[in-house]
Formats: structure tokens, sequence, C-alpha cells
């Protein structure tokens, strides 16, 4: 019944959302939005709205003159407490989801979807908009049964309960996560247009858990344990070989994402945080993690995960994801409404520490102009940025360039393509291009779109 | 046959920087006023010119005071790379002339003093470290025996020898649970990849199909492959008793063979009775075909300046300094980009995202 219910409201209120913003002030849809102004009568004259002497901005725009009419939400009582024990967004937002493109991978179990970076503010993504990469599907661990296991080069090889891990010293910090895939689909030219397609494998959420100093020094670390082989419990039993070194910098076993239980997808209930590195080496479901004196060469580490050059020479333990950033408004999924004022937003982020700078060309890097932050700046985490523009309505070619605080500044496209050529696959790290078409170009006028140089 | 171009850079290391002082740069006085190099190669005092340019490791003006002005740019930089005294180096000093059989290892450039510090700082070796007995003791003979499931590049971990099975025996196994995922012959279907090819990894056009990186023409190890397909495979039930050690031993044998991985130097192939197991394996492990072929990462071959005001051309647009000459997507019958996301909207199925609440 409430199905049905929500339902009918939601077909209701996608129509008046077709009819337009314009329709809805109107008042000639059914209204069923909550913000009303009123409008009193004696007002109406001393306010008379002159388009000839309006200030610049708003000269030659339309007056409304029609009396605001109270929506269906200001008539009616809304629903109570607890008709959603865990919370969910309003059914307006359906369409801010997760998705994959078929073609990627041949099923769902061992796939990936995309977070819609163009939907998002801030630099928090809710778990349930979290990137999902699967292996060998998404297991249903229950807790009480799940052990983790530190063993190998050890002083004490031990096993935890999870209540166990929850009572060692808890750090929460805010991380981006991203798969070296991500924006792999663009390495030997452009086909996508969507920021969730180009840069959508990633997400950025606060984590708590224990440090994983902590606990290796609990089981004691013998001098010649030199790499850790952590491993999931999962179908895939993922494996990555981590040098020590990386290990006791800040990497840190998560239990919670976003004040609440890891989400499956994520790892539930244990997952590794390796900050600013490859998220593959995060090892979800994480149960087992062996200290030796080498690293294990296994498949996501060799055959998977490393990076084939020009000259037919491979990479491989590519750790860090290197500085990048991208405009998510305006971005493909956006059309200009017109020359003005616009500001240019985005996400920036290192592997490395801080972001130091963000500028934006919109001449295809000619010149270049710094934004400013409105997020705080953390390490290893997206930093929104901001920068005011004023279009005027002729072709642009917008792109942002991180700098971090390692001095290390975003490459063109062409001049990493130049040193790794097309089948990389992975750290596609260049800078993005989204082309603003002139306003006069009739329908495509201020369409706006990938391309590539 | 193998460690091709691995031992040819590295014996060009040899000689590369020798009696050369690498110019150094003169453009930065926060830095390379203070370089001091070590045999007219890097900055022996790196750290100190990376503190000093408040930990900018990756700034070009600090990179070119430690490398010299042309050691380290781009892919020509890679040879310098490999020396493990470089302070960007990923590579640890036994890769460079052991391959792969001199237990390859990357490690953190000396140079990300950023990460050292705190390594050092959360170090395992604390003396400080009051162990607070949260967890409990486990004997490792309880892990190894079913949990341990792992076999490393040196083959620490693989059955027994008198544990396999014959090549043919082998191929059986794997065309009942592998074959129709990836082929008979482990050419590939459904998607899903082969395992078998042995095509040119290198193509250099972008209307070139991406190569195929399958085991004979890119793994660089012959174990892992036994690793893999226990801890994974089949896909719906990963590590199945009903195949076994033996029958993942024999599966290998299979693979190897039409992977064409010879057995010794003189180029020998695994015949269809022969008895494979872990033996075979390790001696394969030699003769993979492309393991010499792998470096660590050593990144960044890239350190742009920061350039705010009429940039030079070649960071310009198509990086000839024009912008018009660009690569656009294909084009819907509406004429729209393709793959724009409002095109998919309503496509997925109910229970998707949060619309079937």
């Amino acid at each position: 019944m409430t199905d049905k219910i929500v339902e009918k409201v939601a077909v209701q209120t996608e129509e008046s959302r077709n009819q337009g913003r314009r329709a809805f002030l109107k008042g000639t849809a059914a209204v069923a939005g909550g913000v009303m102004f009123t409008q009193a009568a004696s007002a109406a004259d001393a306010a008379k709205f002159d388009p000839k002497k309006a200030v610049a901005p708003y000269a030659g725009k339309e007056e409304i003159t029609e009396v605001l009419q109270d929506g269906a939400a200001r008539k009616t009582l809304g629903f109570g407490v607890r008709k959603y024990p865990y919370g969910m967004p309003s059914p307006f937002e359906k369409e801010v989801q997760r998705r994959t493109l078929e073609w990627l991978t041949p099923d769902s179990m061992a796939s990936i979807t995309m977070t819609p970076l163009q939907s998002l503010h801030g630099i928090i993504t809710p778990n349930g908009l979290h990137f999902e990469r699967f292996h060998g599907g998404v297991p249903t661990i229950n807790p009480d049964e799940h052990r983790l296991v530190i063993h190998g080069l050890v002083e004490r090889p031990l096993i935890f309960t999870m209540d166990d891990l929850k009572r060692f010293p808890s750090i929460s910090r805010i991380h981006f996560v991203e798969c070296p895939a991500n924006g792999a689909m663009e390495w030997k030219g452009v086909q996508l247009n969507s920021v969730q397609w180009t840069h959508g494998m990633m997400s950025c959420v606060e984590y708590t858990g224990v440090r994983l100093s902590d606990l290796l020094k609990e089981a004691g670390i013998k001098p010649e344990g030199t790499w850790l082989i952590p491993e999931g419990a999962d179908a895939a039993a993922l494996t990555r070989s981590i040098p020590i070194d990386l290990a006791m910098d800040d990497c840190f076993v998560a239990y919670a994402q976003n004040g609440e239980a890891l989400r499956r997808e994520q790892g539930y209930p244990i997952r590794l945080v390796v900050p600013g590195c490859e998220a593959n080496m995060w090892i979800k479901y994480l149960r087992r993690i062996q200290v030796t004196d080498s690293p294990a060469q296994h498949r996501e580490e060799t055959s998977k995960y490393t990076e084939l050059m020009p000259d037919g020479t491979s990479q491989r333990f590519s750790w860090y994801m290197e500085p990048n950033s991208v405009i998510t408004y305006p971005s493909p999924d956006f059309k200009m409404e017109g020359p003005g004022k616009y500001y240019l937003r985005g996400l920036a982020w290192s592997g490395r520490g801080k972001v130091a700078h963000v500028d934006i060309s919109v001449d295809g890097g000619k010149n270049w102009k710094e934004a400013h932050f409105t997020s705080p700046v953390l390490s290893k985490a997206w930093t929104r940025f901001e920068l005011e523009w004023d279009w005027d309505g002729k072709e642009a070619f917008l792109m942002s360039r991180v700098t971090d605080e390692t001095g290390y500044v975003q490459p063109p496209m062409p001049q990493m393509r130049k040193l790794e050529g097309t089948n990389n696959v992975y750290h596609r790290t260049a800078m993005v291009t989204w082309r603003v078409h002139a306003w006069d170009e009739g329908k495509n006028g201020g369409m706006i779109e990938n391309v590539q140089y | 046959m193998f460690n091709t171009k691995k031992t040819i850079v590295a014996a060009s290391i040899a000689t590369l920087f020798t009696g050369s002082a690498m110019a150094m740069s003169g453009s930065s006085d926060k830095a390379a006023a203070t370089a001091e190099k070590i045999d007219g190669k890097y900055a022996a005092n790196y750290e100190e010119i990376i503190r000093k340019a408040d930990g900018k490791y990756l700034d070009k003006e600090v990179i070119e005071a430690i490398l010299g002005k042309d050691a380290a740019h781009g892919r020509d930089g890679l040879e310098g790379k490999l020396d493990p005294n470089n302070p960007y180096s990923f590579e640890v000093a036994d890769s460079i002339d052991g391959g792969n059989h001199g237990n390859a290892q990357c490690k953190i450039p000396a140079a990300f003093i950023d990460v050292h510090d705190n390594a050092k700082a959360n170090y395992y070796h604390d003396a400080d470290y009051v162990a607070r007995g949260f967890g409990t003791p486990i004997a490792e003979s309880a892990v190894q025996a079913k949990w341990n499931i792992t076999v490393d590049g040196d083959g620490r971990g693989l059955p027994d020898p008198t544990v396999g099975m014959s090549v043919e025996e082998g191929g059986k196994l794997y065309v009942q649970f592998c074959g129709m995922c990836h082929g008979e012959f482990g050419e590939g279907a459904k998607g899903y990849l082969p395992l078998a090819v042995d095509s040119n990894l290198v193509t250099s056009s972008f209307d070139d199909p991406a190569p195929i990186k399958a085991v004979g023409n890119f793994w660089p190890y012959a174990v892992t492959f036994f690793d893999y397909i226990r801890r994974t495979m089949p896909f719906w039930t990963p590590n199945a008793p009903f195949i076994g050690d033996a029958g993942y031993m024999g599966i290998t044998g299979y693979i190897m063979q039409s992977n064409y991985i010879p057995i010794d130097a003189q180029g020998t192939e695994l015949e269809d009775d022969t008895f494979y197991n872990s033996e075979l394996l390790m001696k394969q492990n030699k003769f993979m075909k492309n393991q010499g072929n792998f470096f660590c990462d050593h990144r960044p071959v890239i350190h742009n300046a920061r350039c705010m005001e009429n940039c030079a051309d070649e960071q310009v647009g198509d990086g000839t300094g024009n912008i018009q000459n660009f690569k656009q997507a294909r084009r819907l019958p509406d004429g729209t980009p393709q793959y724009n996301v409002p095109q998919r909207m309503n496509e997925d199925p109910p229970g998707v995202g949060h619309s079937g609440m």
C-alpha cells in the first residue's frame, strides 16, 4: 500500500518536474513541492519590476505576477517517524545511483559500478553511492564468525575477533579510494560523456578503525618481516603484497564507513585502508595478514594492475594514485543555461598527500586561474574547488589541473599518452577536457562534451 | 631467453654514468645550490634538499637538483630509476640482475620522505610499545592447514612433488571445469579472459585492438597461475575439493603446455603423458617469456612546472598549441554524444539504487 502511494507521488512529481521550473512557478502544474512565497498585494505596486531599470543580470527578465499557490506538501500531513527505520533519499533523487557499463565485464560478480560524481556535493560519498568493485561477488559475513589472523614472520601469531579489534585505540580519517582503472576506457580515445563514467571508479568516505601498525606491533614483527600479504575471506580471496614501510605509514583496518559499519559491498565486517594507494590493495573482508620477507607476485600484481608501456615493458607495484582532478560542474551531464556567471566546481585529490593548488583553464590549457577550496583540505582525500567564471557564450575548453603538496603538477593527456601509450589500462590520471559548445550553435548550443587531445 | 630488456638495461646502467658528472640544475637557488652529488649521479643530501623545499619531492626543480636536469625525464629516465641508489628508484638491488628469480622486489623510493618519516614513527621495533593483549595466540599450524593457500613467486607453499597428474588428465579437468568460460584451448569465451595466446603485446595505433595479456605472452610467473586458480577457480566454487591440489596442478600443466612454456633452456615442452608437479612448475617458472620485461613503477616520469599564463605549446591543446584538434565521442541518432547518463536513466532493473524502496 505505502509502496503504491510512493509510486503515485513519484509519478505525479515526475510529471510536474517535466513541465519545467517555469510552469511550476506559474502554478499551472500540480504543485507538489513545499517552497512557496506569499505576495502582498499592497507591496506589489511599490516593488513594481521594471526590466529597463533592473540591475544588469536581471534586466530583460520577465516578472512573475501570478499568485503563488500552496503545494500539496502544505495541504496534507506528512508521514510519521519510523516509516523508514533506515532512512532513504527522496524519490526525486532516484536517478542518482551507481551505474555500470555492461560491456566492461562479462558478469556482475566480477564487475564494477561507478559513483555519480556529477550529483555529489562536498567531499563525502554516501555509503549507498560508494562505487563497487568485486572480483568474486559480495559475501554476507556474520561478524561474530569472522576472524583476523596475523601470522608468518611474527613473534606471536594472533587471532582477533571483531570485538577484539574495536577494543584497540581507534582513528577516523577521510580518504578517497580509487580503482587504478578509473578512466581506463579513455586511454585509446574519448567515448564517454559523464563524470560518472570517466572518474566514477572512486569514492571518498570517513573510515574508522585500528591502526595497522598497532596490530602488527601487537603480534611483534620479526626484523626479516618486510612484506605483508593481506587476504580476503570472500570467493576471490584477493591478495596484494604491501611493503612494511607502506603498512607502517598510515594504513589501518577499518570497521566503519561514514559513521556506520562498512557496507557489504565495501568489505563488511573489516577492510584494509591503504590511503592514497590503488583500491585493489584495500583488501575487503580481511581475514589474514601474512608477514613475509618478499612479495607474493600474485595475479593482481603481475597479470593485472600492471601497466603495459609502448616499448613492451610493464610497470608493476604501482602503489600510489597520482594527483588528479576533474570539473564536475559544468560537465557533460549538464547544459549551459546561457552566457553569464558560472561557478566552476570540481574535485581534486592526490595519493601522496594534500592538494596544494587547483588551476582552471577555459582555453585548452593556454592560460590558468587558481581556484579556491570550498571544503577542508585533507591528506589523500577529495578536495572541493570552485572558481567564478563569466561565460561569454563562446566555445570554451574547460580543464582543471591539480598540484599537490609534493610539487607534482597534473599533466595534459597528450604528454601522458606519449610516454605511456594507449594500452596501459591503469593510472590514466592526466587532465580531461570539457568542450562547451558556443551558445549560438543551434540545438547543440551550450552542450558540454567530453573531448580529448 | 629470459631477462631480455631488463638485462640489457641493467648492463647499460653500469656504463651510463661512469665518469660523467651530470649537469646540475642552476635554476633553483633553494635546492640546487646545496646539491652534493654521489659519483656524479645523485645528490647525497637529497633529504636536506627536499626538506628545505618544504617536502616537495616531486617538484620539478627539486627533482632536477637531485637527479640532474636531464637524468630522470620521461621514459628516458628509466635507466636511472633502475639504479637502487637513485633516491627516486622503486627498484631493489637484486631485482635488476636477478630478474624474477632474484626475489624481485620494489620499494618506496627514499625520496618519499614523508612515508619513511611516518613508518619510522610507527615502527614495529618500537621498544615503548606495550602489548594490549586483546588478541588470542594461535598456533602457526592452525593457520597453515586450511587458511594459508599462498604460493609465492619463489614457489613457497607449493604442494609436494608427489602431488600432480598427467598433462592430459589435467586437460580433461580443464575442459570439464574451465573450458566453458575460457575456451577448450584457453582461447577465451563469453567475454572471459583467454589464457593462451601468442600475439604481439605492443600495438601502436589508436585503432588497434587492445593486446591480449595471457599466460604465455604476459605472465611473469608460472607459479602465480597455480596460486590463482586454486584460490579463485572455478568461479562459482573456488578451491574446490573435487579438483584438489593434484587437479589444480594438472590444469596448470595443461595451460602451461597450451602456452608452449618450456621446462629447460633447450626449449623442451611438456608431453601429454608428462606427470606434472611442482618441480616442473618451478622449472617453467624460469622460462616465462615476458618475465624480464617488468619494472617497478618508476613514476613520476612527468614533472612539469606549474605554468599560469601563455603556456608553452607542448602543454596546450593537442600538444602543439592547437586547441581545436580534439577528438570527440560518437554521436547518437539524436545528435547527443554517446554514453551520457541521461540516456541510461530508467534502464536499470528494479531494486537498483534506491528507486525500489
